[in-house]
């Protein structure tokens, strides 16, 4: 509260400051430092599944400084309840100048009126040739860019590869190998979760549903209609809840799981194979450095052999239109999605970095961690619907709770995937959203 | 919450009212002033409540009536749908299936369960020495103390499938083959909610209750014993009628705070909206408001529990008020 009094005195200050200074930060060529000595910029980073990102961001805030003459001031804010969090802010006028926004969400929140638009001076700084489309695609609203590509990573499965070795296992191709090989892992293996389905967590499962060849929801003409409900979308989330309910190579409590749940148990050593983020291997082992070394990464596996896709993840930065001072803001955005920074932070995160030109160096790499994700990622990565109305149906959380329905025994799949279909349906068409 | 500054002070009974005659006579000018003396110092209370508690009701209200989300917020637009909203709850199917019997259900187990439990650590303390009804009083004080956030947390681990007290108690005595996840099933996820309500709601009760009890004549107590009353038949004889406004008090205040109980509900696993049969009106409200951005569905939602508690309030207070008059 205190806090939040004082950069709003700030910022009066700033923008007092501004007026009275006139012309002088208005001719903005964005080329050259901008001097803003005394500014403060504030900025929200998301943190949860990625790694500890402290000391990373001090560094970045040197360099600001050092360039601009502002100050940065971050404040990490949790995955969890981030959306919530942003929608109560631009509600309240309260948000920051720049945000890192999921990739799903930018949309949303450019469709409120609540970001700037960073086009132009993505143009003027001559990057527009080299984003990465998929983020790009989804940082675009209207044919105006609002979200500049700073990350993407996507989940595939990593696993134990300590435990394969001991049981002679190979990591599964197609869907059937997985069977087979959670199988062994469960009864020679005990102690260990062979594979994880959680019930709160709906980016794990849409890698069945494309793998059986189905679909989450599909434009046709002005209308989207969820295709869950269809047979094939069917066959993999039986599949994929039948880990579950039929083999039990889950847990009872795995049902009401998030995401970091499953990350938790793994990094507590309880977990044999997980889906998992290309970020998570490096907070893996940032806090069970005993792990080291026994980590192995693979592409989901089709049902059939070769590639399940997944979602391609990631962050952009979002320019806010409550940030006083814009070029100030785009400094700080352009510091860190280009160059040094951005190299830095997915070299060290586990992420793909935003800009082509670096993700084809990261492709080329020689770990074989990376490689998997990467594989994953040019191979198998797909998008979910890309329009504002999917954030709202991730926060009626539609294909969390069909999951969860199916996994503690509420409903069957076909129930739970009709209604589900039924409800993503009336929310994507504008039936009851504004 | 926006405190609207603008809205007309309430001064009614302020300005005596200008008489027919034009000039008052002296006697009935003080008369009118006497009338006026009450409201006058009431005057700055009923200021204060108009400005923080019935402007953002009518503020609430009004969004209920109206199409309300991001976009307008930041556009200041505002578009007018009439009842809309409303047709939209009440023709909800999951509003008569989940969410009501939810909501009503669990407060009257729970309004139950915390006032008899308050009750008998009530009349416990009663019957101690001083010294001891001060350590059974902060011990009691301890769980009143425990932020809801917290001790939710708590149940929460307490209950965890694979790693908490209860399911591997269970599993250690042979009663349980295989670990149960205790937050799926609407039943035990109230369970636990209403374990975690009463633990963080009888203090005040027992407190409030204990107050009471003190207040009792022990010469009527005490003669009731003589005549050879037992202890039940002398709580619910003599006890009971004393200080009944003060349980009329509890079971209110229980009613209207298990009613719209949130955060226990909201962090539980599940309870935030993915699992679909926990709903109860005050989640329901948040995750269509926030999440979904349709503020004004929310206020329609927030207007019927507002609405639900004052009818329950209004039932309760008349009863106690014709109580009194007999």
């Amino acid at each position: 509260m205190h806090k939040r009094y004082l950069s709003a005195a700030m910022a009066a200050v700033v923008a007092l400051a501004l007026s009275a200074c006139g012309g002088a930060a208005g001719g903005g060529s964005t080329g050259g430092a901008t001097d803003a000595k005394g500014q403060t910029l504030n900025v929200w980073i998301m943190k949860g599944t990625n790694p500890d990102s402290e000391a990373f961001f001090d560094s970045v805030g040197q360099e600001f400084t050092k360039e601009t003459g502002a100050k940065l001031n971050v404040e990490y804010v949790q995955w969890a309840g981030a959306h919530d969090r942003f929608v109560t802010a631009i509600a309240g006028s309260t948000t920051p100048d720049v945000a890192e926004t999921g990739n799903t969400w930018t949309a949303e929140f450019a469709d409120s009126g609540a970001l700037a638009p960073i086009g132009d001076k993505v143009k003027e700084a001559g990057l527009d040739g080299d984003l990465v489309k998929g983020l790009a695609e989804s940082g675009t609203y209207d044919g105006e860019l609002y979200g500049m590509p700073w990350y993407a990573g996507v989940r595939s499965i990593i696993y134990r590869t300590d435990v394969f070795k001991e049981l002679g296992l190979t990591p599964p191709t197609n869907w059937q190998e997985l069977v087979n090989v959670a199988t062994v892992i469960k009864t020679k293996r005990p102690d260990l979760i062979p594979f994880p389905v959680p019930g709160d967590a709906e980016m794990l499962a849409y890698p069945w549903v494309w793998g059986a060849g189905g679909d989450v929801s599909v434009q046709k003409g002005d209308n989207w209609e969820s295709g869950l409900a269809s047979d094939k979308a069917r066959e993999g989330i039986r599949f994929y809840t039948d880990l579950a309910t039929k083999h039990g190579f889950s847990t009872a409590g795995a049902t009401t799981w998030k995401e970091t749940d499953v990350l938790d148990n793994f990094t507590q050593g309880k977990v044999a194979m997980a889906i998992s983020g290309s970020w998570t291997p490096a907070t893996i082992l940032a806090k069970a450095p005993a792990l080291k070394g026994k980590l192995g990464a693979i592409p989901i596996p089709g049902k059939d052999g070769g590639i399940s896709p997944s979602v391609l993840g990631g962050s952009h930065l979002s320019v806010f239109n409550t940030a006083k001072n814009k070029d100030l803001a785009w400094a700080f955005v352009k510091l860190m999605s280009t160059g040094k920074f951005a190299r830095e932070w997915a070299s060290k995160s586990g992420y793909f970095p935003g800009q082509k030109s670096l993700l084809d160096d990261t492709i080329k790499s020689d770990d074989p961690l990376v490689k998997s994700f990467a594989k994953q990622m040019v191979d198998g990565g797909a998008s979910v619907p890309v329009t504002p109305k999917f954030g709202a149906v991730q926060a009626k959380k539609t294909t969390n709770s069909m999951i969860q329905a199916i996994l503690s025994g509420q409903k069957t799949v076909d129930e739970a995937t009709s209604s589900a279909a039924a409800e993503m349906d009336a929310i994507m068409n504008g039936k009851k959203t504004p | 919450m926006t405190v609207g500054l603008k809205q007309p002070p309430v001064d009614e009974g302020r300005k005596p009212q200008p008489s027919a005659g034009g000039r008052p006579p002296k006697r009935r000018r003080l008369l009118t002033m006497a009338k006026a003396r009450p409201w006058l110092l009431l005057a700055p209370a009923l200021i204060l409540l108009a400005g923080l508690l019935l402007w953002p009701l009518a503020r609430v209200f009004i969004f209920s009536l109206q199409d309300y989300g991001l976009r307008q917020i930041v556009s200041g637009k505002t578009k007018f749908i009439g009842l809309d909203n409303y047709a939209e709850v009440f023709g909800d199917s999951s509003l008569w299936t989940v969410v009501l019997p939810n909501t009503i259900g669990f407060a009257i187990v729970a309004v139950a369960s915390t006032v008899i439990f308050g009750t008998l650590v009530a009349l416990l303390m009663a019957s101690l020495s001083p010294l001891w009804r001060t350590v059974v009083g902060s011990a009691v004080m301890v769980a009143w103390a425990m932020p809801a956030v917290t001790g939710t947390y708590v149940w929460i681990w307490i209950f965890d499938a694979d790693q908490g007290l209860v399911n591997a108690t269970l599993k250690g005595l042979g009663l349980m083959d295989e670990s149960f996840n205790w937050f799926t099933n609407p039943v035990t996820f109230y369970g636990i909610v209403a374990l975690n309500i009463v633990h963080h709601g009888f203090p005040f009760v027992a407190i409030t209750v204990l107050a009471g009890l003190l207040g009792v004549p022990k010469e009527m107590l005490e003669a009731a014993e003589m005549d050879g009353a037992g202890p039940i038949r002398r709580f619910f004889q003599i006890t009971y009628p004393t200080i009944k406004p003060v349980f009329s008090v509890v079971v209110i205040l229980s009613t209207i705070w298990d009613f719209k109980v949130f955060a226990q509900i909201y962090l539980m696993p599940g309870g935030s909206g993915s699992n679909r049969e926990v709903l109860n009106l005050g989640v329901w409200s948040y995750v269509e408001s926030f999440g979904q951005n349709r503020y004004g569905f929310g206020a329609a939602i927030a207007v019927l529990l507002t609405v639900l508690l004052l009818i329950i309030t209004a039932i309760y207070v008349r009863t106690l008020f014709k109580e009194e008059k007999v």
